[in-house]
């Protein structure tokens, strides 16, 4: 038995530690920050990059891409526009793309970027990388001349002018590739704002800002380098260690505050908040090879069940926003009309859902809640990740899909664990997302021998989805896209949910800019706060 | 002694064996596999075979076994699906703040458990015998992230004495020391202060304090060396866990030692990975026990191997 004395002093104790620990509900005054000019922009991230390769990986972002720069970029409002290309024609079969190249671009080590150095980029990237496949059927690629580069593809791949956006196929410094070969990674350089530093694996990494860099983006006020010296991006984990360190001052940008950090940090003093779309859509994904979701009208009644407010409001806390129809807004190929299609046709309807189900043959024959088939009551699985969050939605879901009779059981699994098992079709449902900057994401999710999480094949879609990614005219193309959407929503292999916000906090400097399209940092317009 | 060690040195390889076996093969029952963690959405069959005939993983399981036994032999622990870069020098890299780290704590750790626990014993039923036993339960009963967290922002945030997060140095591991510390003192104060009490009920400690032995005497020279055995095999297994990696400490205050690094090779399916820290993490425990087995004989003259 525990003396007297022993209760009180717990409690006293417990009660002074806990008003000690960082709190998510209280504003709190800002730490001074030490006044100097910027010499190192601190960035901090949760996730550090696989490799610095990005030829080697599926995983790109702010930590590792900025060493590359692209032939084509997607401006500010989602527009293809000229990168290190000043120029290209697509060929009226769609199959030869020419590229007219910049004359004043060099990679880190000062040597200049030519057409030949595109091609080494190009043929390394389709040896090395796993998802070669964003290269399209490339059948051969030539430097015609210095600053002239051509693609032959076997088919139209239409896709391939959003690919060259990105930094997997960005031009590698064919010197520092021919010295390196296989541990290129280590160091490193290509013709990118950021140039290679330091990789102190499992903390950070440094880069030195590429001095010599005047090819920057023309929807930016600045094209060169801007003035600080380096960047580095930190890899902190831990929420609140992040969220410490960025209110000391010791970072500058917090990228993907966790949304319980935002109201205080909006009503700091000196910081700014940058809210952006995702170019992920989280759905809630059927296994349509399951009997049980082969109809239709089941797929639709859930559909119709389903009320993204509170999913959006409360789970997550207001930092998202509902998506009705197949692809974000933030996915070039997003359609208002379809949306609106959307949202009208699945407008929560607990009786019309109810009926759709009844139609199908599910009725709640013994009154226990739950509707039966055939004896068999609606029992079905959600598999999601162990996201906090992730839990709150499938709980959310659980109950709203309760009213019309389906028992939803959630399972808990992790990623690696869905990644493998839903390609083998074991699942019921997932609560999953999926993400791209070009509509020919649905490919992905839907072509036949592709549609490895809803396993939704059609061979008329399957039809649709190919002559979308051969249409290189751009109008053809987004009525495409629209016609397949349309599909899509009346068939309704899954349930678009949301599109997350990204939310990014920064202090102690002026002229941050973050692209929603190509989901990146723009760093030259960037300085010190006066 | 040598016949000691020859024994030994035949039962570790006997353990290492079992271990690179058990491992191996759990590795493959568990659901998931670095080619689709690799490929994400784009994991199509055809892909997926591709890139599992490029990292052998299309080869029967005694054939990967067999060779990554002999490579693990000739100290190559082969080459992380993940990163590209060998498992060995992901490891070198890595470990020395990890052992930096657990050497600090369990100094740490050890003086004040020891310390607490030696307090309580002799004060036992007293105030000092209840605060001792109230800081070594908190210290067991508080979880590290929370201590973690408290420590940052008292003497990080709003005292700016140590660094947040990251290694820099010697510095940036007081903090951490003193969170894993604090969880090992706990234990130790609670076995010395049981040790220390069966030592101090024997004949002879009596006949010390007959004999009119100074207290710190009698404490010090007679009934701690005593009792130090089950404490130092206490101390021992902390040190072996401590090298393991706190994962939830170096999580919190991103350090970059072997711990956290094997919570995301477990999580990407880095076989290679995940089996050269395991057989790693073997070796170090195997090795920790002997020193502390050695340590026994000469605390204690009356163990002899």
């Amino acid at each position: 038995m525990l003396k007297p004395t022993f209760v009180p002093l717990m409690l006293a104790f417990g009660l002074l530690v806990t008003g000690c620990t960082p709190s998510s509900n209280t504003a709190e005054e800002p730490k001074q920050s030490s006044n100097r000019t910027l010499d190192t922009l601190v960035i901090s991230a949760t996730r550090e990059p696989d490799t610095l390769d990005v030829q080697k990986t599926t995983f790109v972002d702010d930590s590792n891409s900025h060493m590359y720069d692209t032939l084509l970029r997607r401006d500010m409002e989602g527009n293809i526009v000229p990168g290190l290309a000043e120029s290209y024609e697509v060929s009226e079969d769609g199959k030869i793309w020419t590229f007219k190249l910049r004359k004043d671009v060099t990679f880190h080590t000062g040597e200049p970027m030519t057409a030949e150095s595109i091609k080494v980029a190009f043929e390394r990237y389709k040896e090395n990388s796993p998802v070669a496949n964003n290269l399209g059927p490339i059948e051969k690629s030539e430097a015609v001349d210095q600053h002239t580069f051509k693609v032959y593809f076997s088919e139209p791949f239409a896709p391939f002018a959003n690919n060259l956006c990105w930094a997997y196929l960005g031009p590698v410094d064919p010197k520092v590739v021919a010295e390196k070969g296989d541990k290129f990674g280590e160091t490193p350089s290509g013709a990118g704002i950021l140039k290679f530093n330091e990789h102190k694996r499992g903390a950070s990494i440094i880069y030195d800002i590429n001095k010599d860099y005047k090819w920057g983006p023309t929807y930016v006020a600045n094209q060169g380098a801007p003035d600080f010296n380096k960047v580095e991006f930190k890899f902190i984990k831990d929420d609140d260690t992040r969220i410490l360190e960025f209110q000391k001052g010791t970072i500058q940008v917090m990228l993907d505050v966790p949304p319980n950090y935002l109201k205080p940090l909006e009503v700091e003093k000196g910081v700014t908040i940058e809210r952006v779309n995702e170019q992920a859509l989280t759905f809630l994904g059927f296994n349509n090879k399951k009997e049980i979701f082969s109809d239709k009208r089941v797929r639709q009644a859930i559909a119709m069940a389903v009320d993204r407010d509170p999913i959006v409001n409360v789970a997550l806390e207001g930092v998202a926003k509902p998506v009705n129809g197949p692809l974000p807004p933030s996915i070039a190929g997003y359609s208002e009309k379809i949306e609106n299609l959307a949202k009208e046709k699945y407008t929560r309807n607990i009786n019309g859902a109810k009926k759709l189900l009844e139609e199908a043959g599910w009725t709640d024959a013994n009154g226990d809640g739950i509707v039966e088939k055939d004896g068999k009551p609606f029992s079905v699985e959600l598999w999601l990740t162990k996201e906090p969050v992730n839990t709150r939605i499938a709980q959310i879901l659980q109950s709203q899909l309760k009213e019309i009779g389906v028992d939803l059981k959630i399972t808990v699994q992790e990623d690696a664990t869905i990644r493998a098992n839903t390609p083998k079709a074991l699942h019921d449902m997932i609560l999953w997302k999926f993400a791209w900057s070009d509509a020919d994401v649905l490919y992905a999710m839907f072509a036949n021998g592709q549609s490895i999480r809803v396993h939704f094949e059609r061979d008329n879609l399957h039809d649709l989805l190919v002559k979308a990614r051969q249409t290189t005219n751009e109008q053809e193309r987004v009525a495409l896209y629209e016609q397949i959407q349309e599909f899509l929503v009346e068939e309704e292999p899954m349930v678009p949910l949301f599109v997350r916000e990204r939310i990014i906090a920064h202090r102690d400097i002026e002229g941050f800019k973050f692209n929603p399209y190509s989901q990146s940092i723009i760093f030259s317009d960037i300085k010190a706060k006066q | 002694m040598g016949k000691y060690l020859i024994k030994r040195l035949f039962t570790s390889c006997m353990t290492l064996i079992g271990v690179s076996i058990l491992v191996f093969f759990m590795l493959q029952m568990i659901p998931g596999d670095p080619v689709t963690y690799i490929l994400g959405d784009f994991a199509t069959e055809e892909a997926v075979a591709e890139l599992k005939a490029e990292l052998g993983l299309d080869k029967s399981l005694p054939v990967q076994y067999f060779s990554f036994v002999t490579n693990a032999i000739q100290g190559d622990l082969g080459t992380s699906f993940i990163t590209g870069y060998p498992v060995w020098e992901e490891i070198t890299l890595r470990f020395p703040i990890t052992f930096n780290l657990a050497v600090m704590s369990l100094v740490i750790g050890a003086v004040v458990g020891i310390l607490l626990g030696i307090l309580a014993a002799v004060k036992q039923n007293t105030i000092f015998d209840q605060l001792a036993m109230l800081l070594s339960l908190i210290g067991i009963s508080a979880p590290s992230f929370w201590i973690a967290l408290f420590l940052i922002f008292i003497f990080a945030y709003q005292i700016p004495l140590f660094p947040i997060s990251g290694y820099d140095g010697f510095s940036s591991l007081i903090l951490p020391a003193i969170t894993l510390g604090l969880g090992s003192a706990g234990n130790i104060a609670r076995m010395t202060r049981s040790s220390m009490l069966d030592v101090i009920k024997q004949d002879y400690m009596r006949t010390a304090q007959a004999k009119g032995l100074a207290l710190h005497s009698m404490i010090f020279q007679h009934a701690f060396q005593n009792a130090l055995i089950p404490v130092i095999t206490l101390i021992g297994l902390q040190f072996g866990y401590l090298l393991a990696g706190a994962v939830v400490t170096e999580t919190v205050f991103a350090l970059p030692g072997i711990g956290s690094f094997a919570i995301d090779a477990i999580a990407k399916r880095d076989l290679p990975t995940i089996q050269g820290l395991v057989l790693f993490i073997a070796v170090l425990f195997i090795l920790t026990n002997l020193v502390v087995d050695l340590i026994y004989s000469l605390i204690d003259p009356r163990i002899k191997y």
